[in-house]
């Protein structure tokens, strides 16, 4: 399946997530107009969330995505692993929706 | 330290983003001094940010049609079209240990001198955080960031006038967004210096230029040898698909 999920983070920035899926997160894409320092850091976000369970709960995401962002040294600004989790969630939501209509 | 000013010149979009990281690469190597550029786009460009993906963000047959060229920045932020008449752009590129530590602190800091430089022709702007510069509530100037091995590149367009029509041919919006009503919403929501100021460029270069160097040391020149041969080579990058169309 496939699901995307587009936020206007709170004071922030826009955030899209696209995903592809079965039972786990087969691909997926964190695209807007943040800003990450340094840049290369969001492919490792987006490794770190390839693989993971669809069900896994939005708080779960988020503390997988503070690791990848604690471990590079990494600055989000603009957006949040907060924001990445629940954009994430509502993008596979949004495909399980759209599949079974 | 003192600064090296580049005047306003006109490169192509992969040419100005080659030149910005080769100087970021200079200083980084201890070879380049810190550098203030003000550049504009030959042919007109739009511009996405590192984190974007071209093919939603910009109409692509729509800008081969128009000569418009289509680049990727190495900062992130959003998509600009960038008028080759309708607005000057400039970069800063400096070590860390000359701006502030933190990065919207350093944000605050270089829109300040835009903010300074508008000034100068009695225009009256504030800075909005993150990487935004306004005019009576309308923006003005975006900003855009990026750090790397202690240096800083920020890059910025400051709008002199605005060619709304070929930004909507341009830029990726909705059918239903092109209404009178969305056009008119843009104009709420976007300024330009000829709404305040009948200045000329040149005028309005100046004008910037007056509130960068303000309290430094500066002197003006050139790219270097080794800058200009590394500027070309990286706008090949620039130039690629696979960098442009990695998102």
């Amino acid at each position: 399946m496939e699901g995307s999920a587009k936020q206007k983070v709170p004071g922030g920035k826009l955030l899209s997530i696209k995903v592809k899926y079965g039972k786990k997160v087969e691909k997926i894409e964190i695209l807007g107009d943040f800003f990450l320092y340094p840049e290369e850091a969001l492919s490792e976000i987006e490794k770190s969330l390839t693989g993971i369970d669809t069900n896994l709960a939005e708080n779960e995401i988020t503390i997988m995505v503070q690791s990848v962002v604690d471990k590079e040294g990494a600055e989000l600004v603009g957006i949040t692993p907060e924001a990445i989790a629940s954009t994430l969630r509502s993008a596979i939501k949004n495909g399980m929706e759209s599949n079974s209509a | 330290m003192e600064w090296r000013v580049i005047a306003l010149e006109e490169h192509s979009a992969c040419l100005n983003m080659g030149i910005d990281e080769a100087i970021l690469e200079g200083i980084r190597d201890g070879t380049s001094p810190p550098t203030m550029r003000f550049y504009k786009w030959k042919p007109g460009a739009v511009s996405i940010g590192r984190f974007q993906s071209m093919r939603d963000e910009v109409n692509i047959e729509r800008c081969r049609a128009l000569g418009i060229d289509c680049v990727r920045r190495i900062t992130g932020g959003g998509a600009v079209y960038h008028d080759q008449k309708g607005e000057i752009t400039y970069s800063m590129i400096a070590p860390e240990s000359l701006l502030p530590k933190g990065i919207r602190e350093s944000y605050r800091e270089i829109c300040g001198w835009i903010i300074e430089g508008l000034s100068t022709i009695g225009i009256k702007a504030e800075f909005a955080p993150i990487n935004d510069i306004l005019v009576n509530g309308k923006k003005i100037s975006g900003n855009a960031q990026t750090r790397r091995n202690g240096v800083v590149l920020q890059h910025g367009t400051i709008l002199y006038d605005l060619d709304i029509g070929t930004m909507f041919g341009v830029l990726n919006i909705s059918k239903e967004k092109i209404s009178d009503k969305m056009i008119k919403s843009v104009e709420e929501r976007v300024t330009r210096v000829l709404d305040y100021s009948d200045v000329t460029q040149e005028k309005l270069y100046s004008a910037l230029l007056s509130g960068f160097v303000k309290g430094k040391d500066y002197t003006v020149g050139t790219l270097t040898g080794t800058e200009t041969e590394r500027a070309n080579e990286l706008s090949k990058i620039y130039g690629s698909d696979k960098w442009n169309f990695s998102r």
